[in-house]
Protein backbone atom coordinates (compact mmCIF):
# COMPACT_ATOMS: atom_id res chain seq x y z
CA UNK A 1 0.00 0.00 0.00
CA UNK A 2 2.86 2.35 0.84
CA UNK A 3 6.32 1.71 -0.54
CA UNK A 4 9.34 3.87 0.14
CA UNK A 5 12.60 3.32 -1.71
CA UNK A 6 15.98 4.90 -1.16
CA UNK A 7 14.67 7.83 0.85
CA UNK A 8 17.41 10.39 1.55
CA UNK A 9 17.41 13.55 3.57
CA UNK A 10 20.14 15.84 4.77
CA UNK A 11 20.16 19.02 6.81
CA UNK A 12 22.87 21.52 5.92
CA UNK A 13 25.12 18.92 4.33
CA UNK A 14 24.56 16.52 7.19
CA UNK A 15 23.09 13.19 6.01
CA UNK A 16 20.24 12.19 8.31
CA UNK A 17 18.45 9.59 6.18
CA UNK A 18 20.87 7.62 4.03
CA UNK A 19 18.59 5.58 1.82
CA UNK A 20 15.60 4.14 3.62
CA UNK A 21 13.44 1.49 1.98
CA UNK A 22 10.45 -0.24 3.45
CA UNK A 23 6.86 -0.98 2.69
CA UNK A 24 3.63 -0.90 4.62
CA UNK A 25 0.79 -3.29 3.89
CA UNK A 26 -2.81 -2.72 4.75
CA UNK A 27 -3.45 -3.60 8.39
CA UNK A 28 0.23 -3.48 9.31
CA UNK A 29 1.22 -2.18 12.70
CA UNK A 30 4.88 -1.28 12.34
CA UNK A 31 7.01 -0.10 15.22
CA UNK A 32 10.12 1.91 14.45
CA UNK A 33 12.71 1.82 17.20
CA UNK A 34 16.22 3.15 17.43
CA UNK A 35 18.52 5.44 19.35
CA UNK A 36 17.89 9.14 19.68
CA UNK A 37 19.03 11.08 16.62
CA UNK A 38 18.85 8.09 14.31
CA UNK A 39 16.38 9.89 12.04
CA UNK A 40 13.03 8.37 13.05
CA UNK A 41 11.17 11.66 13.29
CA UNK A 42 12.80 12.88 10.09
CA UNK A 43 11.65 9.71 8.34
CA UNK A 44 8.00 10.26 9.28
CA UNK A 45 8.20 13.96 8.43
CA UNK A 46 9.66 13.41 4.97
CA UNK A 47 7.16 10.67 4.08
CA UNK A 48 4.28 12.93 5.13
CA UNK A 49 5.80 15.88 3.18
CA UNK A 50 6.37 18.07 6.22
CA UNK A 51 10.00 18.04 5.12
CA UNK A 52 11.29 17.85 1.57
CA UNK A 53 13.23 14.70 0.81
CA UNK A 54 16.49 14.92 -1.13
CA UNK A 55 16.01 11.65 -2.94
CA UNK A 56 14.00 8.47 -3.07
CA UNK A 57 10.77 7.12 -4.42
CA UNK A 58 7.27 6.79 -3.05
CA UNK A 59 4.31 4.80 -4.24
CA UNK A 60 1.17 5.51 -2.32
CA UNK A 61 -2.45 6.49 -2.96
CA UNK A 62 -2.07 6.32 -6.72
CA UNK A 63 1.23 8.18 -6.73
CA UNK A 64 4.30 6.43 -8.06
CA UNK A 65 7.03 9.00 -8.25
CA UNK A 66 10.35 10.31 -7.00
CA UNK A 67 10.00 12.45 -3.92
CA UNK A 68 11.67 15.35 -5.67
CA UNK A 69 9.22 15.20 -8.57
CA UNK A 70 6.10 15.45 -6.41
CA UNK A 71 3.96 18.40 -7.43
CA UNK A 72 1.48 20.33 -5.31
CA UNK A 73 -1.32 17.98 -6.23
CA UNK A 74 0.69 14.88 -5.22
CA UNK A 75 1.57 16.51 -1.92
CA UNK A 76 -2.09 17.20 -1.25
CA UNK A 77 -2.93 13.61 -2.11
CA UNK A 78 -0.34 12.32 0.34
CA UNK A 79 -1.50 14.66 3.08
CA UNK A 80 -5.10 13.62 2.56
CA UNK A 81 -4.30 9.95 2.87
CA UNK A 82 -2.12 9.97 5.96
CA UNK A 83 -2.86 10.73 9.57
CA UNK A 84 -0.26 12.05 11.96
CA UNK A 85 -0.12 11.90 15.73
CA UNK A 86 2.52 14.23 17.11
CA UNK A 87 4.76 13.76 20.11
CA UNK A 88 3.48 17.03 21.60
CA UNK A 89 -0.11 16.59 20.36
CA UNK A 90 -0.26 19.87 18.35
CA UNK A 91 -3.95 20.29 18.95
CA UNK A 92 -5.54 23.49 17.68
CA UNK A 93 -5.56 25.52 20.87
CA UNK A 94 -8.39 27.82 19.80
CA UNK A 95 -10.72 24.90 19.13
CA UNK A 96 -12.54 22.52 21.43
CA UNK A 97 -11.83 18.80 21.39
CA UNK A 98 -14.79 18.29 19.08
CA UNK A 99 -13.83 21.17 16.80
CA UNK A 100 -10.27 19.86 16.59
CA UNK A 101 -11.75 16.83 14.88
CA UNK A 102 -14.44 18.49 12.77
CA UNK A 103 -12.07 21.18 11.46
CA UNK A 104 -10.32 18.98 8.90
CA UNK A 105 -13.57 17.25 7.94
CA UNK A 106 -15.45 20.49 7.32
CA UNK A 107 -12.70 22.71 5.92
CA UNK A 108 -10.60 20.23 3.97
CA UNK A 109 -13.01 17.39 3.20
CA UNK A 110 -16.08 19.60 2.75
CA UNK A 111 -18.17 17.26 4.89
CA UNK A 112 -21.48 18.76 6.04
CA UNK A 113 -21.36 20.17 9.57
CA UNK A 114 -23.91 17.78 11.03
CA UNK A 115 -22.22 14.82 9.40
CA UNK A 116 -18.78 16.01 10.58
CA UNK A 117 -20.04 16.28 14.13
CA UNK A 118 -21.40 12.75 13.97
CA UNK A 119 -18.05 11.40 12.73
CA UNK A 120 -16.17 13.41 15.36
CA UNK A 121 -18.35 12.11 18.19
CA UNK A 122 -17.77 8.56 17.03
CA UNK A 123 -14.03 9.19 17.03
CA UNK A 124 -14.19 10.74 20.50
CA UNK A 125 -16.09 7.75 21.72
CA UNK A 126 -13.41 5.41 20.43
CA UNK A 127 -10.82 7.26 22.51
CA UNK A 128 -13.17 7.51 25.48
CA UNK A 129 -13.55 11.27 25.58
CA UNK A 130 -17.19 11.90 24.73
CA UNK A 131 -17.62 13.81 27.97
CA UNK A 132 -14.73 16.14 27.13
CA UNK A 133 -15.96 17.20 23.70
CA UNK A 134 -16.40 20.86 24.62
CA UNK A 135 -13.14 21.26 26.48
CA UNK A 136 -10.31 23.30 25.06
CA UNK A 137 -6.85 21.67 24.88
CA UNK A 138 -5.67 23.80 27.80
CA UNK A 139 -8.38 22.16 29.91
CA UNK A 140 -7.29 18.61 29.12
CA UNK A 141 -4.53 16.47 30.58
CA UNK A 142 -1.68 15.41 28.34
CA UNK A 143 -3.12 11.94 27.95
CA UNK A 144 -6.52 13.35 27.03
CA UNK A 145 -4.93 15.77 24.56
CA UNK A 146 -3.08 12.96 22.89
CA UNK A 147 -6.27 10.91 22.68
CA UNK A 148 -7.96 13.86 20.97
CA UNK A 149 -4.95 13.94 18.64
CA UNK A 150 -5.57 10.30 17.82
CA UNK A 151 -9.30 10.89 17.35
CA UNK A 152 -8.49 13.77 14.99
CA UNK A 153 -6.39 11.41 12.89
CA UNK A 154 -8.81 8.48 12.77
CA UNK A 155 -11.85 10.64 11.98
CA UNK A 156 -10.36 11.39 8.58
CA UNK A 157 -10.10 7.66 7.92
CA UNK A 158 -6.61 7.83 6.38
CA UNK A 159 -4.93 4.84 4.76
CA UNK A 160 -2.14 4.91 7.32
CA UNK A 161 -1.57 6.76 10.56
CA UNK A 162 1.93 7.79 11.62
CA UNK A 163 2.67 8.17 15.31
CA UNK A 164 5.83 9.98 16.43
CA UNK A 165 6.55 8.91 19.99
CA UNK A 166 2.96 9.52 21.03
CA UNK A 167 3.61 8.85 24.71
CA UNK A 168 7.04 10.45 25.17
CA UNK A 169 5.72 13.80 26.38
CA UNK A 170 3.37 12.21 28.89
CA UNK A 171 3.70 11.72 32.62
CA UNK A 172 4.25 8.00 33.24
CA UNK A 173 0.81 7.51 34.78
CA UNK A 174 -0.85 8.81 31.59
CA UNK A 175 1.04 6.61 29.15
CA UNK A 176 -1.25 3.63 29.71
CA UNK A 177 -4.47 5.28 28.56
CA UNK A 178 -2.90 6.32 25.27
CA UNK A 179 -1.29 2.95 24.63
CA UNK A 180 -4.63 1.31 25.33
CA UNK A 181 -6.31 3.43 22.65
CA UNK A 182 -3.53 2.59 20.20
CA UNK A 183 -3.86 -1.08 20.96
CA UNK A 184 -7.61 -0.91 20.28
CA UNK A 185 -6.90 0.78 16.96
CA UNK A 186 -4.39 -1.90 16.04
CA UNK A 187 -6.87 -4.62 16.93
CA UNK A 188 -9.52 -3.05 14.73
CA UNK A 189 -7.24 -3.25 11.71
CA UNK A 190 -5.95 0.33 11.47
CA UNK A 191 -2.73 0.60 9.50
CA UNK A 192 -0.17 2.21 11.79
CA UNK A 193 3.48 3.21 11.71
CA UNK A 194 4.62 3.98 15.22
CA UNK A 195 7.92 5.47 16.31
CA UNK A 196 8.20 4.45 19.92
CA UNK A 197 10.45 3.86 22.87
CA UNK A 198 7.74 1.65 24.43
CA UNK A 199 9.29 -1.74 23.87
CA UNK A 200 6.21 -3.51 25.22
CA UNK A 201 4.10 -1.94 22.51
CA UNK A 202 6.64 -2.83 19.84
CA UNK A 203 6.82 -6.42 21.04
CA UNK A 204 3.20 -7.10 21.87
CA UNK A 205 1.13 -5.00 19.48
CA UNK A 206 3.06 -4.58 16.26
CA UNK A 207 3.45 -7.20 13.58
CA UNK A 208 6.73 -5.79 12.34
CA UNK A 209 9.59 -3.96 14.02
CA UNK A 210 12.06 -1.72 12.19
CA UNK A 211 15.32 -0.93 13.94
CA UNK A 212 16.95 2.29 12.74
CA UNK A 213 20.36 3.70 13.53
CA UNK A 214 22.42 6.46 11.93
CA UNK A 215 19.98 7.07 9.12
CA UNK A 216 19.79 3.43 8.02
CA UNK A 217 17.36 0.63 8.65
CA UNK A 218 19.66 -1.81 10.39
CA UNK A 219 17.18 -4.63 10.37
CA UNK A 220 13.49 -5.36 10.38
CA UNK A 221 11.32 -8.34 11.07
CA UNK A 222 8.68 -9.78 13.31
CA UNK A 223 8.80 -8.68 16.95
CA UNK A 224 9.77 -12.21 17.88
CA UNK A 225 12.71 -12.14 15.52
CA UNK A 226 13.93 -8.67 16.52
CA UNK A 227 13.51 -9.09 20.26
CA UNK A 228 14.50 -12.71 20.65
CA UNK A 229 16.92 -13.32 17.85
CA UNK A 230 18.29 -10.15 16.28
CA UNK A 231 20.90 -10.74 13.60
CA UNK A 232 22.74 -7.46 13.91
CA UNK A 233 25.15 -6.55 16.67
CA UNK A 234 23.74 -2.99 16.85
CA UNK A 235 20.23 -4.23 17.40
CA UNK A 236 21.38 -6.50 20.20
CA UNK A 237 23.28 -3.72 21.89
CA UNK A 238 20.39 -1.26 21.59
CA UNK A 239 17.90 -3.73 23.02
CA UNK A 240 20.16 -4.76 25.86
CA UNK A 241 20.76 -1.12 26.77
CA UNK A 242 17.15 -0.07 26.60
CA UNK A 243 15.72 -3.13 28.30
CA UNK A 244 18.21 -3.02 31.13
CA UNK A 245 17.19 0.57 31.74
CA UNK A 246 13.61 -0.34 32.45
CA UNK B 1 -15.25 76.10 40.35
CA UNK B 2 -14.33 78.93 38.05
CA UNK B 3 -11.60 76.71 36.58
CA UNK B 4 -13.95 73.82 35.97
CA UNK B 5 -16.32 76.10 34.09
CA UNK B 6 -13.44 77.35 31.99
CA UNK B 7 -12.22 73.86 31.25
CA UNK B 8 -15.68 72.76 30.21
CA UNK B 9 -15.94 75.79 27.99
CA UNK B 10 -12.57 75.03 26.37
CA UNK B 11 -13.59 71.41 25.92
CA UNK B 12 -16.52 72.65 23.88
CA UNK B 13 -14.21 74.69 21.69
CA UNK B 14 -11.62 71.95 21.24
CA UNK B 15 -13.87 68.99 20.57
CA UNK B 16 -14.96 69.99 17.04
CA UNK B 17 -11.35 69.57 15.95
CA UNK B 18 -11.30 65.99 17.24
CA UNK B 19 -12.30 64.67 13.84
CA UNK B 20 -8.90 65.71 12.44
CA UNK B 21 -7.20 63.73 15.21
CA UNK B 22 -9.46 60.75 14.61
CA UNK B 23 -9.04 60.78 10.83
CA UNK B 24 -5.27 61.06 11.14
CA UNK B 25 -5.06 58.33 13.79
CA UNK B 26 -7.45 55.88 12.17
CA UNK B 27 -5.88 56.23 8.73
CA UNK B 28 -2.39 55.76 10.17
CA UNK B 29 -3.51 52.75 12.21
CA UNK B 30 -5.05 51.04 9.19
CA UNK B 31 -2.26 51.87 6.74
CA UNK B 32 0.44 51.26 9.35
CA UNK B 33 -1.03 47.87 10.23
CA UNK B 34 -1.07 46.85 6.59
CA UNK B 35 2.52 47.98 6.14
CA UNK B 36 3.40 46.27 9.43
CA UNK B 37 1.84 43.06 8.17
CA UNK B 38 3.96 43.19 5.01
CA UNK B 39 7.06 43.88 7.09
CA UNK B 40 6.28 41.01 9.44
CA UNK B 41 5.79 38.72 6.45
CA UNK B 42 9.13 39.94 5.05
CA UNK B 43 10.88 39.25 8.35
CA UNK B 44 9.44 35.76 8.47
CA UNK B 45 10.14 35.01 4.82
CA UNK B 46 12.71 32.61 3.36
CA UNK B 47 14.50 35.40 1.52
CA UNK B 48 17.55 36.73 3.32
CA UNK B 49 17.37 40.00 1.39
CA UNK B 50 13.78 40.65 2.43
CA UNK B 51 14.56 39.79 6.05
CA UNK B 52 17.58 42.11 6.18
CA UNK B 53 15.81 44.97 4.42
CA UNK B 54 12.82 44.73 6.71
CA UNK B 55 14.92 44.61 9.83
CA UNK B 56 17.01 47.61 8.75
CA UNK B 57 13.80 49.50 8.02
CA UNK B 58 12.40 48.68 11.44
CA UNK B 59 15.58 49.75 13.27
CA UNK B 60 15.80 53.02 11.35
CA UNK B 61 12.17 53.92 11.89
CA UNK B 62 12.35 53.06 15.57
CA UNK B 63 15.32 55.38 16.01
CA UNK B 64 13.57 58.32 14.34
CA UNK B 65 11.83 60.76 16.72
CA UNK B 66 8.25 61.40 15.64
CA UNK B 67 8.68 65.11 15.14
CA UNK B 68 11.69 64.57 12.90
CA UNK B 69 9.78 61.96 10.91
CA UNK B 70 6.94 64.41 10.34
CA UNK B 71 9.34 67.09 9.13
CA UNK B 72 11.26 64.62 6.98
CA UNK B 73 8.08 63.55 5.23
CA UNK B 74 6.68 67.06 4.98
CA UNK B 75 9.83 68.62 3.51
CA UNK B 76 11.33 65.55 1.87
CA UNK B 77 8.43 64.05 -0.03
CA UNK B 78 7.75 67.04 -2.30
CA UNK B 79 11.43 67.02 -3.29
CA UNK B 80 11.29 63.31 -3.92
CA UNK B 81 8.14 63.56 -6.03
CA UNK B 82 9.58 66.46 -7.98
CA UNK B 83 12.84 64.70 -8.64
CA UNK B 84 11.53 61.23 -9.44
CA UNK B 85 8.07 61.65 -10.85
CA UNK B 86 8.18 65.31 -11.86
CA UNK B 87 4.97 65.81 -9.93
CA UNK B 88 4.24 68.75 -7.74
CA UNK B 89 2.62 67.73 -4.48
CA UNK B 90 2.90 71.06 -2.70
CA UNK B 91 -0.86 71.43 -2.97
CA UNK B 92 -1.55 68.25 -1.02
CA UNK B 93 -3.62 68.51 2.11
CA UNK B 94 -1.03 68.70 4.90
CA UNK B 95 -2.91 66.02 6.78
CA UNK B 96 -1.67 63.50 4.21
CA UNK B 97 1.93 64.16 5.21
CA UNK B 98 1.15 63.51 8.85
CA UNK B 99 -0.71 60.33 7.96
CA UNK B 100 2.25 59.12 5.92
CA UNK B 101 4.72 59.96 8.69
CA UNK B 102 2.62 58.26 11.36
CA UNK B 103 2.02 55.26 9.11
CA UNK B 104 5.77 54.81 8.77
CA UNK B 105 6.25 55.24 12.52
CA UNK B 106 3.43 52.88 13.43
CA UNK B 107 4.44 50.13 11.00
CA UNK B 108 7.71 49.39 12.81
CA UNK B 109 6.46 48.42 16.28
CA UNK B 110 3.38 46.79 14.77
CA UNK B 111 5.46 44.57 12.52
CA UNK B 112 7.44 43.43 15.55
CA UNK B 113 4.26 42.77 17.51
CA UNK B 114 2.77 40.76 14.67
CA UNK B 115 5.95 38.80 14.12
CA UNK B 116 6.39 37.82 17.74
CA UNK B 117 2.69 36.99 18.11
CA UNK B 118 2.94 34.74 15.08
CA UNK B 119 6.07 33.08 16.39
CA UNK B 120 4.48 32.51 19.78
CA UNK B 121 1.96 30.15 18.18
CA UNK B 122 3.62 26.78 17.82
CA UNK B 123 4.64 25.76 14.32
CA UNK B 124 3.23 22.33 15.14
CA UNK B 125 -0.34 23.58 14.81
CA UNK B 126 0.40 24.65 11.25
CA UNK B 127 1.76 21.16 10.53
CA UNK B 128 -1.25 19.55 12.15
CA UNK B 129 -3.49 21.68 9.95
CA UNK B 130 -1.63 20.61 6.82
CA UNK B 131 -1.91 16.95 7.78
CA UNK B 132 -5.66 17.11 8.28
CA UNK B 133 -5.75 18.36 4.70
CA UNK B 134 -6.14 22.09 5.18
CA UNK B 135 -4.13 24.48 3.01
CA UNK B 136 -1.46 26.69 4.59
CA UNK B 137 -3.76 29.69 4.17
CA UNK B 138 -6.76 27.93 5.71
CA UNK B 139 -4.65 26.86 8.66
CA UNK B 140 -3.20 30.33 9.07
CA UNK B 141 -6.57 32.01 8.87
CA UNK B 142 -8.56 29.59 11.04
CA UNK B 143 -5.98 28.39 13.56
CA UNK B 144 -2.91 30.61 13.79
CA UNK B 145 -4.38 34.07 13.23
CA UNK B 146 -7.10 33.95 15.91
CA UNK B 147 -4.52 32.90 18.49
CA UNK B 148 -1.90 35.39 17.35
CA UNK B 149 -4.55 38.12 17.48
CA UNK B 150 -5.20 37.52 21.17
CA UNK B 151 -1.47 37.48 21.89
CA UNK B 152 -0.87 40.69 19.95
CA UNK B 153 -3.83 42.64 21.26
CA UNK B 154 -2.40 44.26 24.44
CA UNK B 155 0.82 45.36 22.74
CA UNK B 156 -1.08 46.52 19.70
CA UNK B 157 -3.34 48.67 21.88
CA UNK B 158 -0.24 50.08 23.54
CA UNK B 159 1.14 51.10 20.17
CA UNK B 160 -2.17 52.67 19.21
CA UNK B 161 -2.06 54.84 22.33
CA UNK B 162 1.51 55.85 21.47
CA UNK B 163 0.44 56.72 17.96
CA UNK B 164 -2.37 58.84 19.32
CA UNK B 165 0.12 60.78 21.41
CA UNK B 166 2.58 61.18 18.55
CA UNK B 167 -0.35 62.47 16.52
CA UNK B 168 -0.43 65.46 18.87
CA UNK B 169 2.51 66.74 16.81
CA UNK B 170 0.25 67.13 13.79
CA UNK B 171 0.01 70.87 14.43
CA UNK B 172 3.75 71.32 13.79
CA UNK B 173 3.21 71.42 10.03
CA UNK B 174 0.16 73.61 10.26
CA UNK B 175 -2.76 71.20 10.37
CA UNK B 176 -5.47 72.61 12.60
CA UNK B 177 -6.07 69.73 14.97
CA UNK B 178 -7.02 69.95 18.63
CA UNK B 179 -3.54 70.99 19.69
CA UNK B 180 -3.42 73.79 17.12
CA UNK B 181 -6.87 74.82 18.24
CA UNK B 182 -5.68 74.99 21.84
CA UNK B 183 -2.79 77.21 20.82
CA UNK B 184 -5.19 79.53 19.03
CA UNK B 185 -7.45 79.72 22.05
CA UNK B 186 -4.52 80.65 24.26
CA UNK B 187 -3.36 83.24 21.73
CA UNK B 188 -6.85 84.71 21.50
CA UNK B 189 -6.86 85.08 25.27
CA UNK B 190 -3.50 86.84 25.03
CA UNK B 191 -1.79 83.97 26.75
CA UNK B 192 -4.38 83.75 29.49
CA UNK B 193 -6.03 80.57 30.78
CA UNK B 194 -3.28 78.54 29.18
CA UNK B 195 -3.23 75.74 31.73
CA UNK B 196 -7.01 75.39 31.74
CA UNK B 197 -6.93 75.11 27.97
CA UNK B 198 -4.28 72.41 27.96
CA UNK B 199 -5.97 70.68 30.83
CA UNK B 200 -9.08 70.37 28.67
CA UNK B 201 -6.90 69.01 25.88
CA UNK B 202 -5.23 66.48 28.16
CA UNK B 203 -8.65 65.32 29.36
CA UNK B 204 -9.66 64.49 25.80
CA UNK B 205 -6.51 62.41 25.25
CA UNK B 206 -7.02 60.62 28.56
CA UNK B 207 -10.56 59.68 27.71
CA UNK B 208 -9.58 58.32 24.29
CA UNK B 209 -6.70 56.29 25.76
CA UNK B 210 -8.89 54.94 28.54
CA UNK B 211 -11.51 53.96 26.00
CA UNK B 212 -8.92 52.05 23.98
CA UNK B 213 -7.65 50.22 27.07
CA UNK B 214 -11.16 49.42 28.18
CA UNK B 215 -12.11 48.16 24.74
CA UNK B 216 -9.10 45.88 24.63
CA UNK B 217 -9.70 44.40 28.04
CA UNK B 218 -13.32 43.76 27.11
CA UNK B 219 -12.24 41.86 24.00
CA UNK B 220 -9.67 39.90 26.03
CA UNK B 221 -12.25 39.06 28.68
CA UNK B 222 -14.72 37.84 26.14
CA UNK B 223 -12.09 35.48 24.76
CA UNK B 224 -11.30 34.11 28.19
CA UNK B 225 -14.95 33.82 29.09
CA UNK B 226 -15.71 31.92 25.92
CA UNK B 227 -13.18 29.30 26.96
CA UNK B 228 -14.44 29.07 30.53
CA UNK B 229 -18.16 28.84 29.93
CA UNK B 230 -18.13 26.23 27.21
CA UNK B 231 -16.31 23.64 29.24
CA UNK B 232 -18.17 22.88 32.42
N1 LIG C 1 15.20 20.86 11.15
C1 LIG C 1 16.41 20.32 11.37
N2 LIG C 1 17.54 21.01 11.05
C2 LIG C 1 18.75 20.48 11.25
N3 LIG C 1 18.96 19.25 11.77
C3 LIG C 1 17.90 18.52 12.11
C4 LIG C 1 16.57 19.02 11.94
N4 LIG C 1 15.70 18.06 12.36
C5 LIG C 1 16.45 17.04 12.78
N5 LIG C 1 17.77 17.29 12.64
C6 LIG C 1 18.87 16.39 12.98
O1 LIG C 1 18.62 15.16 12.38
C7 LIG C 1 19.01 14.09 13.23
C8 LIG C 1 17.89 13.11 13.36
O2 LIG C 1 16.84 13.73 14.05
P1 LIG C 1 15.46 13.02 14.33
O3 LIG C 1 14.63 13.98 15.09
O4 LIG C 1 14.91 12.49 13.07
O5 LIG C 1 15.90 11.82 15.26
P2 LIG C 1 15.00 10.81 16.08
O6 LIG C 1 15.43 9.47 15.68
O7 LIG C 1 13.56 11.16 15.90
O8 LIG C 1 15.46 11.09 17.57
P3 LIG C 1 14.60 11.06 18.92
O9 LIG C 1 14.49 9.63 19.33
O10 LIG C 1 15.43 11.83 19.87
O11 LIG C 1 13.29 11.72 18.64
C9 LIG C 1 19.46 14.70 14.53
O12 LIG C 1 20.86 14.72 14.56
C10 LIG C 1 18.93 16.11 14.47
O13 LIG C 1 19.79 16.99 15.13
MG1 LIG D 1 12.05 11.89 17.18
Amino acid sequence: MLTIEGLKKSYAGHDILKGISFNVNKGDVISIIGPSGSGKTTLLRTITTLEEADGGHISFAGIDNDFQKLNGKDINTIRRNVGFVFQNYNLFNNKTALQNITEGLIVARKVKKSEAKKIALEALERVGLTDRQNHYPSQLSGGQQQRVGIARAIALNPQVIFFDEPTSALDPELVGEVLKVMQDLANSGTTMVVVTHQMNFARDVSNRVIFMADGYIVEQGSPKKIFENPSEERTKKFLTDILSNV
Amino acid sequence: MENIKLIVNFLGQLLPAINITLIVSLSSIILGSLLGLLLAAARLSQSVILRVLASIYVSVIRATPSIIMIFLVYYGMPLLFNGWFHTNIDGWNRMYFVIIALTLLFSAPVSEIMRSAYESISKGQMEAGLLVGMSPFQTFYRIILPQAFVVALPNFANSVVNLLKEGALTFTIGVVDMVAKAQMIVANNSGGYAWQTYCALALIYWVISLAIDKGVSLVEKSYQKKRKTIAV
